[in-house]
C-alpha cells in the first residue's frame, strides 16, 4: 500500500505537539532547575552545577526511600498482575454475573484522594484490630499500617485492590482479541483449563503482558497518592541510627523535599535520579518482554 | 475605501491609548488567598460587605481547601503571574521564603491594636494576625469532678501525675477508654499535636511571654538535658495513659471523638477543636490546665497567632493601599469584629474588639489571656519541614521507645540544624 | 461467545449451561472476592446516609435514616463555598473533551507509527513510552510557568481555561494511550488495510473506516482508563485551573468540605458517592458495547 508521508506526519502531529509542549519542555526546564538554586519563589536563579546531586545518598531517609520503593515495586508488580490476570480469566469465563463483576472489580478505581485514606485507615486501624481482638490473633491486634515491617505489604494490598481491576481491563481486551476458535480447538484436543491458559492464552497475550508489566512497574515506582493519603510515610522507625519514616516512597520523598523543606532544586535533582533509575528498569523490562513476544 | 478603514483603525487605536489614563477612575481590584476552609463563607461575606461599603475597590477572596499544600499552590500562583495581593504566612519559614513579596505595614492603624503582629528581623510589622489560637491540656470538668480532682490544683508535674494516675485507677467506673486523648501518628496526620504543640511547652513554658532564651539556646545546639528529660517524662506519662490505637494510629477525628464522647478525661488540643466539639454535640463543661512538666507552679497557656496576612510588596501601590485599608477595617471596625468573632468564632487578636467567642475552649483562652502569665509559640521558627520530617518520627518512636532514646534523638536533631 | 471455560477437563464445549463442580467453585469464589472488593465502596455508601457525628461515632453501623442521604446531597448543592453543580458540568466537559482528543489523536498517532516500520517511528514511540516514567512532580511547576509563557506568546491564555486543561490532558494522556493502542494495532492484519486500498480507499478513509472499527474494544479500554484518571484528578486541575477559577472540577469543589481541622465527612463521602455514579453508569454502558463487540466477533 502506498503511504503518503505528509498524511502520516499530520496523524502524528497533534500528539507529538501536545507531548512536547506539556512534557518535554517542562521536563527540560526541570532538569535545568536541578542544577540551580531555584526555590520556587525567587526569580533570580543561579547555576550551581551538580552540587544538588551531592549529599542525597548520605541521607538515611532518601536511601531508605530508595530501597523501600524497589521492594514495594517488586511486591506490587507480582500482586497486581496475578490478581488482575486471575480476575480477567474469571470475568471472560462463563460466570453468570460476569458483567456485574467487571464493574465491581473496577469500582475501587473510583475511590481516591482523602476518601481512600479515610476508608482504608479505618479498615486497618479499626476493623482489622477488632477482628484480631475478637479472634484472638496476635498478628492482627496491631494495625498493619502502624508497623514498619508490615506497612509496605498493607500498602500493596490496598494498591492491588485499587489497581488490579485497571490491569484486568487490559487483559480482558487482550483475551477478547484472541479468536475463540483457537481455545476451542485446544479444548477439543483434551487440554484442561490450566494447560490451555499456560500453553495458548499466555503466549498469545505476550504484547498485553508487555503493557501491563510496564504500567504496574512504572506506576508502583511512581506511587504517590495512596502513599500520601494512607500512611503519609509513617510509621516511624530507626534506620542508620536516625528516626525516619518507614513507608515514605521516593515520589513522596521528592514531594516533601520540594514542598515541606522548600528545597525545590534538590527535589528536582532527586527527581532526575529517580527518572534515570526508572528508565533503566522499565526499558530493561520492555526489552525482555519484547524478546519474549518475538519468541512466541 | 481601504484607506478609510485603516484611518478608522488608527483612530480607534489612538482613542484606546488616550482612554487608558481614564481608567484610574476605575475600581481598584485586589485579592485575598487564604487556606482556612472553616472561615470561607464568613470571610466571603465580609468581603462582599466591604465591597458594598467601599464602591471604589473590589476585593475577591479565594480559599484553598482540603488541608492542601498552600505553599505549593501559592508558588503555582506566582509562576502563573496571579500572585494575590493578600496572602498568608505561617511563621518564620514562610517569611524567609516570601520576603521579597512582603510589604512593611508598620504605619498601618491595626498594628497599634495588637501584640501579635509578625515582625521582620528589622523590627517592621509585616504580618496581620488572623486570630489568636491557643492550647494547653484540655480537660472534661465533669469527669474530673466525678473522680474528685480539682483542676485548679493541677499546677505542677507531680499534681498532674497524681491526678492522671488516680483517674487511671477509676477508668471503669468513669467509663473511660483512656485517661488522655493524644495522638502522635504520622500516618494519622497527627504528628503536629506532639512534635509542634506539646513540645512548644519545652520551648516556651515557665518563661515570660517574650523570653525566647530556652528556644534560642536550643537553636544554637545547646540542649538543656535536665529540662528535656523532665519534658520527656511528662510526654511519656501522657502516652502511657493514652489509648494505643488513638496514640499510634489515630487521626484528628479519632482523637477529638474520644474526648467529645467522654471516653477520655484530657486532650492535647487547642481551641480550634471547638467547631468539632459542636459537630459532635459535646456539651460538658471543659477547660485547660498548663502542660506541667516541672515542679514550678504554672497555669499559663500557649497562645499566639497561628498565621498572618501579609501584603504583596510587588502589587501596585494602589492595590497595596487598598489591601492595608481592608485589613484595618477587618481589625478596627464593628463589621470586622463581627466577622472575626461572632461569625467565624475566632479569638480576636486585637485589643479593641470586645466581642467574646462562643466556643468553650475559645472562652477559656480569653479568660487566660485576661489573667496573664501565658507563653508564646516558637515551633513556627524551626526550619521548613523540620517539625514534620525530623521531630515527627522522633515523637512517634517515643510511643514504643524510651525516654533516653527520645532525649538523645531530640538533642542530635537540634545539634544537626545548629551546625548548618 | 466466550473463549474460556474455567472447568478442569470439561470437553463438552457445546453444553453451555453445564454447571460442573469447577464452575460452581469459580462462581462462589468470584462472588466472595467481589464482595470483598466492594467493602470499601459499601462503607462509602453507608456513611453517605449519616450525619457527621454518626460517621465519627459509628462508622460501620447501618444508617438510622436513609433520608439523611438526601439531606447531605441538598447540603452539598446549597453549600455557599462551592458551586457543585457548576463543577459537575465542568468536569463532564473537561473529561469528555479530553477523552475525545486523546482517543482520536492517540489512535491516529499510534497507527501512523505502527505502519511505518522505520527508525524514526521507533524513536518517536520510545520517546512517548519513556515519558511515562516521568514523575508528575518534576514537571508540575515548570509546566505552569511554560503554560503562562505560551499563553502570553499566542495571546490565548492556557491557564484557567477549558482548552488549556484539555491540551494538558492530551499531553499527559497520549503516552499511555499510544502505548496501548500501538500494541493492539500491531495485531491487526495488514491485509485488511491493503484490501481496502486496492478498493480505492484513501489512507485517511482506511483509518476511519477500517482501523477505527476494529479497535473498538481497545478504544473502550483506553477511554475508561483515561476517563477515571481525568475525572478523579486533583493536582493538575489545581495547577492549571486554580482553586477558585471560573472553571472548576469536582475534586476541586470537594476540597471546600475538608478544612485543615474540621472535615465534613458527611459531605465529603456523599460527594464522593455522587462523583462515582456517572462513571459506574458509563462503565456499565460501555460494557454492553464490549459484549456486543464480542458477539459480533464470535459470529464472524
Amino acid at each position: 500500500m502506498k503511504r503518503r508521508g505528509w498524511i502520516d506526519a499530520l496523524f502524528i502531529f497533534p500528539c507529538a505537539f501536545a507531548f512536547i509542549m506539556v512534557i518535554i519542555v517542562p521536563f527540560g526546564l526541570g532538569i535545568y532547575y536541578a542544577m540551580t538554586d531555584w526555590n520556587g519563589v525567587n526569580p533570580i536563579v543561579n547555576w550551581v552545577g551538580l552540587s544538588n546531586f551531592q549529599g542525597m545518598f548520605s541521607e538515611p531517609q532518601f536511601i531508605y526511600s530508595f530501597l523501600i520503593t524497589l521492594m514495594y515495586t517488586a511486591i506490587n508488580v507480582v500482586f497486581v498482575n496475578i490478581v488482575g490476570f486471575g480476575l480477567a480469566l474469571l470475568v471472560t469465563g462463563k460466570l453468570r454475573l460476569r458483567n456485574i463483576y467487571r464493574a465491581g472489580f473496577f469500582v475501587p478505581n473510583l475511590i481516591g484522594g482523602i476518601v481512600l485514606g479515610y476508608i482504608w485507615q479505618f479498615i486497618f486501624n479499626n476493623v482489622q484490630v477488632d477482628m484480631g481482638n475478637a479472634l484472638g490473633i496476635a498478628f492482627l491486634q496491631k494495625s498493619l499500617i502502624s508497623r514498619p515491617d508490615t506497612v509496605i505489604w498493607a500498602m500493596s494490598v490496598v494498591n492491588t485492590w485499587q489497581y488490579a481491576g485497571y490491569i484486568m481491563m487490559i487483559y480482558v481486551a487482550s483475551i477478547q482479541s484472541i479468536p475463540g476458535s483457537v481455545m476451542e480447538a485446544a479444548s477439543v484436543d483434551g487440554a484442561n483449563f490450566f494447560q490451555r491458559v499456560r500453553r495458548i492464552l499466555i503466549p498469545m497475550m505476550a504484547s498485553a503482558f508487555t503493557i501491563t508489566l510496564f504500567l504496574t512497574l512504572t506506576n508502583s515506582f511512581k506511587q504517590f497518592d495512596l502513599n500520601f493519603t494512607l500512611t503519609n510515610g509513617g510509621p516511624a522507625m530507626r534506620f542508620m541510627a536516625k528516626p525516619i519514616r518507614s513507608s515514605q516512597l521516593l515520589a513522596m520523598d521528592i514531594y516533601r523535599t520540594a514542598n515541606q523543606q522548600n528545597l525545590m532544586a534538590q527535589a528536582q535533582a532527586k527527581a532526575v535520579i529517580f527518572f534515570i533509575v526508572l528508565v533503566i528498569f522499565s526499558l530493561t523490562q520492555v526489552y525482555l518482554n519484547k524478546r519474549k513476544e518475538l519468541e512466541a | 475605501m481601504r484607506k478609510l478603514l485603516s484611518l478608522a483603525l488608527v483612530a480607534v487605536l489612538a482613542l484606546s491609548v488616550l482612554a487608558l489614563p481614564a481608567s484610574a477612575n476605575e475600581k481598584v481590584n485586589f485579592s485575598v488567598f487564604q487556606l482556612k476552609v472553616e472561615i470561607d463563607p464568613m470571610i466571603q461575606a465580609f468581603g462582599k460587605l466591604y465591597n458594598e461599603k467601599h464602591p471604589d475597590v473590589n476585593v475577591t477572596v479565594e480559599t484553598l481547601g482540603g488541608g492542601a499544600d498552600y505553599g505549593g499552590a501559592l508558588k503555582a500562583k506566582l509562576t502563573a503571574d496571579q500572585m494575590p495581593t493578600i496572602f498568608m504566612i505561617e511563621g518564620q519559614g514562610g517569611y524567609d521564603l516570601w520576603k521579597d513579596f512582603i510589604a512593611d505595614m508598620s504605619d498601618a492603624d491595626w498594628v497599634k491594636d495588637t501584640d501579635l503582629a509578625f515582625y521582620d528581623p528589622d523590627g517592621k510589622a509585616v504580618g496581620f494576625p488572623i486570630a489568636m489560637e491557643g492550647f494547653g491540656l484540655g480537660y472534661n470538668a465533669e469527669i474530673l469532678e466525678k473522680a474528685g480532682v480539682d483542676p485548679a490544683t493541677l499546677t505542677t508535674f507531680s499534681a498532674t501525675k497524681a491526678a492522671i494516675e488516680k483517674i487511671a485507677g477509676m477508668k471503669e467506673e468513669l467509663g473511660l477508654d483512656a485517661v488522655v486523648s493524644v495522638g502522635t501518628s504520622v500516618a494519622g496526620g497527627l504528628w503536629w499535636v506532639t512534635s509542634q504543640h506539646v513540645f512548644n511547652a519545652f520551648y516556651a513554658g515557665y518563661q515570660e511571654y517574650n523570653d525566647s532564651s530556652v528556644y534560642d539556646a536550643l537553636r544554637r545546639g545547646e540542649v538543656d538535658q535536665e529540662r528535656l528529660t523532665a519534658f520527656a517524662n511528662y510526654l511519656k506519662l501522657l502516652y502511657d495513659n493514652a489509648d494505643p490505637n488513638v496514640l499510634e494510629n489515630g487521626n484528628y477525628d479519632a482523637q477529638v471523638a474520644a474526648f467529645a464522647s467522654g471516653k477520655a478525661a484530657f486532650i492535647t488540643q487547642g481551641n480550634w477543636i471547638d467547631p468539632n466539639l459542636a459537630q459532635l454535640e459535646a456539651t460538658f463543661p471543659m477547660g485547660y490546665i498548663s502542660h506541667n512538666f516541672l515542679e514550678e507552679e504554672s497555669t499559663g497557656l500557649y497562645m499566639a497567632a497561628p498565621s498572618w496576612f501579609v501584603v504583596n510588596k510587588q502589587a501596585s501601590p494602589e492595590q497595596q493601599k487598598a489591601a492595608i485599608d481592608f485589613l484595618n477595617y477587618m481589625a478596627l471596625s464593628e463589621d470586622g469584629a463581627n466577622y472575626m468573632v461572632a461569625e467565624a468564632g475566632m479569638v480576636p487578636a486585637f485589643k479593641s474588639v470586645k466581642l467574646q467567642p462562643e466556643g468553650p475552649f475559645s472562652k477559656a483562652l480569653v479568660e487566660a489571656s485576661a489573667r496573664g502569665g501565658n507563653f508564646n509559640w516558637y515551633f513556627g521558627q524551626n526550619p521548613d519541614g523540620f517539625n514534620q520530617g525530623t521531630l515527627g518520627p522522633i515523637f512517634e518512636l517515643l510511643a514504643t521507645g524510651t525516654v533516653e532514646d527520645f532525649v538523645a534523638d531530640v538533642t542530635a536533631a537540634f545539634q544537626e540544624i545548629a551546625n548548618k | 461467545m466466550s473463549q474460556l471455560e474455567p472447568v478442569a477437563g470439561n470437553k463438552r464445549r457445546f453444553r453451555d449451561e453445564g454447571r460442573s463442580p469447577g464452575l460452581i467453585i469459580a462462581e462462589v469464589g468470584t462472588m466472595l472476592l467481589f464482595l470483598l472488593f466492594m467493602v470499601p465502596f459499601l462503607l462509602v455508601l453507608l456513611n453517605s446516609a449519616k450525619t457527621a457525628k454518626e460517621i465519627i461515632f459509628s462508622p460501620v453501623s447501618w444508617p438510622q435514616n436513609w433520608g439523611q442521604l438526601g439531606e447531605n446531597i441538598t447540603a452539598i448543592f446549597n453549600n455557599p463555598s462551592t458551586d457543585y453543580l457548576g463543577a459537575f458540568v465542568d468536569s463532564v466537559i473537561i473529561t469528555v473533551a479530553s477523552l475525545a482528543v486523546i482517543a482520536l489523536f492517540s489512535a491516529m498517532c499510534a497507527w501512523a507509527l505502527v505502519r511505518n516500520r522505520k527508525g524514526w517511528s521507533t524513536a518517536i514511540f520510545m520517546a512517548f513510552v519513556s515519558a511515562m516514567v516521568i514523575p508528575f512532580q518534576v514537571v508540575m511547576f515548570p509546566l505552569v510557568k511554560w503554560f503562562k509563557i505560551m499563553g502570553d506568546a499566542i495571546g490565548f491564555p492556557l491557564l484557567g481555561t477549558y482548552h488549556g486543561i484539555v491540551f494538558a490532558y492530551l499531553g499527559f494522556g497520549c503516552s499511555m494511550s499510544i502505548f496501548i493502542l500501538h500494541g493492539f494495532i500491531k495485531s491487526i492484519p495488514m491485509e485488511l488495510e491493503e484490501a481496502a486500498t486496492i478498493d480505492g480507499c484513501s489512507q485517511v478513509r482506511t483509518f476511519f473506516e477500517i482501523v477505527i472499527p476494529l479497535l473498538q474494544p481497545t478504544f473502550i479500554t483506553v477511554l475508561i482508563l483515561n476517563g477515571i484518571w481525568i475525572w478523579n484528578d486533583y493536582l493538575l486541575p489545581l495547577l492549571i485551573l486554580g482553586s477558585a477559577g471560573e472553571v472548576q472540577t469536582i475534586p476541586l469543589a470537594v476540597t471546600a468540605f475538608a478544612g485543615s481541622y474540621l472535615k465534613q465527612w458527611d459531605l465529603i463521602l456523599t460527594s464522593a458517592l455522587l462523583a462515582m455514579i456517572p462513571i459506574i453508569v458509563l462503565f456499565l454502558f460501555a460494557q454492553r458495547y464490549i459484549i456486543k463487540g464480542m458477539v459480533e466477533g464470535a459470529i464472524k
